[in-house]
């Protein structure tokens, strides 16, 4: 029997997650890949990667500060994150998370201050309310050995790993969103999240330093080779998608049919995709354009958080059960476009503070032992 | 959706509805993800609700009373009754459906798990209800529905959810929404007792009784009779809702579109 079904009433579904959501994912993506970032340069004091690793490291103290800020933010009932502590539940991703990230913190920030520590002890010498403050937050003149710095970089890499594994598998168990429940998302999101950190060190090399050459190189091979692995991971999405291989990607493709928007969207994810890893090899062959790179830096950025925004925004107003999708205009209000804004003021706040009070273009720890 | 995979999803949802009367003992374990054991309630029971399509004329007495009773803010709803007009494309005949839409309480809830501060529980009974003073509001479970059957309450920036009730079978009252049902479609009671309502309809109609989204492996405890394979999940329809707003624009309700 061939018949056409009108769904006649319906009620309106809000999403649970908000734009805080897309702001703690990007950060926290943001604060884990850059964290990768610095590992040549200070965790194996390899030369030629030091100014990398110093606006990476930046980068990484910045969005490690503000990302759990949003993700507080993305809870009603914020006052209560205490539970999370009182109520230990090892079943749920989310409470593994919520023990991971604290720890996370604390050995990123330690990493950083050991790292930023002998410059701040060079700048307490000085006059003034910096230096004092310098003085007191490098806690004395003592020289940290550098396997401190080596224990708190290992410790801070084998936590980040897990955030990146429950960051991911947070998302992609919940089978009810076929479009989450897949084992490419958290590879996708630790790769996008890699292009964007790359993306951010450019920026800021071009912003806050003197546009170094090398760490423009270094980060554009990053962004080439993390673009060519993203699109061999969405292929094969694609294609589990298209002979059945994975059920729950069949499904994602058939709750998308037929929907305009949505093929807007996939074409607009491939052009950006090729223009970055196009523009990439362009400014790595081409002497003269390298110091265009903050151009590719932009673009990468826009893809790292334009990602999440698809991810976990737009995924919501795929209906589960009804017909049709759910409109989902972004509010104007503290759960929506400010909230966002709000949460790119804070980074961008706590990025000038560090800036202020922090010698962090100085010499790092691992050149001067 | 074509008729082949229809008509699988429909004998999928059938077996599950059968499986679902050989109760799964708790299934706990220690994994990521996996079902906590169950707590409070009476673990001699085993709450089910079996809604009789044939009965029900999708006069929403259920979504109000449900929505009285428990105070739901404008907009949320525990319950309510989807309703579908069906077009044979040859003869252009026209029919309506109804399907009343709840928590399934189901057997193996994906909501339970993700919560990280276990807010969301199951009852030994099988009933699973959010304790709202421990809820944090991640929302996390309203993701892992895959029935939309839960939704943050505004008032309380808690996740909200049909509770079959719990508050007024634990003293002996019907739910809201059977007590108020003008066909008496909705039936709930203990399918561990062989002498209940429920067990001997489901006796009786074993093998026509279908669930929703048997795909999900949820194991959904709100059998329907009467049910046509093409609502089992995600139907193929077009959408006609209107907003109705007031004059400020503020949205006040929905409108049938075309009529
Ligand atoms: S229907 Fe949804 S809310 Fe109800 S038990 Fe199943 S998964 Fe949980
Ligand atoms: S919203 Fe509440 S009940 Fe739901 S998962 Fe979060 S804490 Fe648990
Ligand atoms: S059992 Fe109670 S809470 Fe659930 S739908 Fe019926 S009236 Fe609403």
């Amino acid at each position: 029997m061939n018949s056409a079904v009108i769904e006649v009433l319906a009620p309106r579904y809000g999403i649970a997650w908000y734009p805080w959501a897309v702001q703690y994912f990007f950060l926290i993506a943001i604060s884990y890949s850059s964290l990768l970032l610095t590992v040549p340069g200070l965790l194996f004091g390899k030369k030629n990667y030091e100014s990398l690793a110093k606006v990476a490291l930046l980068v990484t103290v910045s969005c490690t500060l503000v990302g759990p800020v949003a993700l507080l933010a993305d809870l009603h009932q914020p006052l209560r994150f205490w539970h999370f502590y009182a109520n230990l539940t090892p079943w749920s991703w989310m409470s593994i998370g919520s023990l991971l990230l604290p720890v996370y913190l604390i050995l990123v920030v330690v990493y950083a201050w050991l790292a930023w520590r002998p410059a701040m002890q060079v700048q307490a010498q000085g006059e003034g309310w910096i230096a004092k403050l310098s003085g007191w937050v490098s806690l004395g003149q003592w020289c940290a050995p550098r396997w401190m710095l080596v224990v708190a970089g290992l410790g801070a890499l084998v936590l980040s790993v897990g955030i990146m594994v429950y960051t991911g598998a947070e998302v992609a168990i919940v089978k009810a969103r076929p479009l989450w429940n897949t084992y490419w998302l958290p590879v996708m999101f630790v790769l996008t999240g890699l292009v964007a950190a790359a993306g951010l060190v450019i920026l800021i090399n071009r912003l806050m330093t003197g546009n170094d050459q090398e760490v423009n190189e270094q980060s554009l091979k990053v962004i080439f080779v993390t673009m060519v692995l993203s699109a061999l991971v969405a292929a094969l999405w694609v294609s589990e998608g298209i002979t059945g291989f994975s059920p729950s990607v069949e499904q994602a493709f058939a709750s998308l049919q037929r929907n305009p928007e949505w093929r807007a969207v996939a074409i607009y994810g491939l052009l950006v995709g090729v223009a970055l890893t196009l523009s990439a090899i362009a400014m790595l062959r081409r002497p003269g354009w390298i110091g265009r790179s903050w151009l590719a830096g932009l673009l990468a950025v826009h893809i790292g958080w334009t990602f999440r925004w698809m991810v976990l925004m737009e995924v919501q107003t795929v209906a589960k059960n009804t017909a049709g999708y759910y409109h989902y205009a972004i509010e104007a209000g503290s759960s929506g476009l400010m909230g966002i804004i709000g949460t790119f003021g804070l980074w961008l706040a706590a990025l000038l503070i560090i800036d202020i009070l922090v010698p962090w273009k100085k010499s790092l720890q691992a050149s001067t032992h | 959706m074509d008729k082949i995979r229809r008509a699988l999803l429909g004998q999928i949802a059938k077996l599950t509805a059968g499986a679902a009367l050989v109760p799964l003992s708790s299934i706990t374990s220690a994994d990521i993800n996996d079902q906590p054991p169950r707590r409070e309630g009476d673990p001699e029971r085993r709450y089910a609700m079996l809604i009789d399509l044939r009965a029900c004329i999708g006069c929403q007495a259920c979504t109000a009373s449900c929505h009285i009773e428990n105070e739901a803010p404008l907009g949320n709803f525990r319950t309510i009754v989807s309703q579908y007009e069906v077009e044979h494309e040859e003869t252009g005949n026209t029919a309506t459906f109804m399907l009343p839409r709840l928590c399934n309480h189901c057997e193996n809830p994906p909501c339970v798990p993700v919560c990280p501060v276990q807010a969301t529980f199951q009852r030994e009974d099988g009933i699973v209800v959010v304790d709202n003073e421990a809820c944090v509001g991640c929302a996390y479970c309203v993701q892992a529905c895959p029935y939309d059957a839960r939704f943050i309450n505004e008032y309380t920036q808690t996740a909200d959810k049909c509770t079959f009730c719990a508050h007024r079978l634990d003293v002996g009252l019907l739910p809201a929404c059977v007590e108020s049902c003008v066909g008496g479609a909705r039936i709930i009671g203990d399918i561990r007792d062989p002498d209940s309502q429920i067990s001997r309809m489901m006796k009786e109609h074993y093998g026509e009784l279908m669930v929703l989204k048997p795909e999900m492996g949820t194991a959904p405890h709100v059998f329907y009779l009467g049910m046509d394979e093409r609502f089992v999940s995600r139907p193929d329809a077009k959408p006609a809702i209107w907003d109705v707003r007031d004059q400020q624009g503020e949205e006040i309700g929905y409108e049938f579109s075309g009529h």
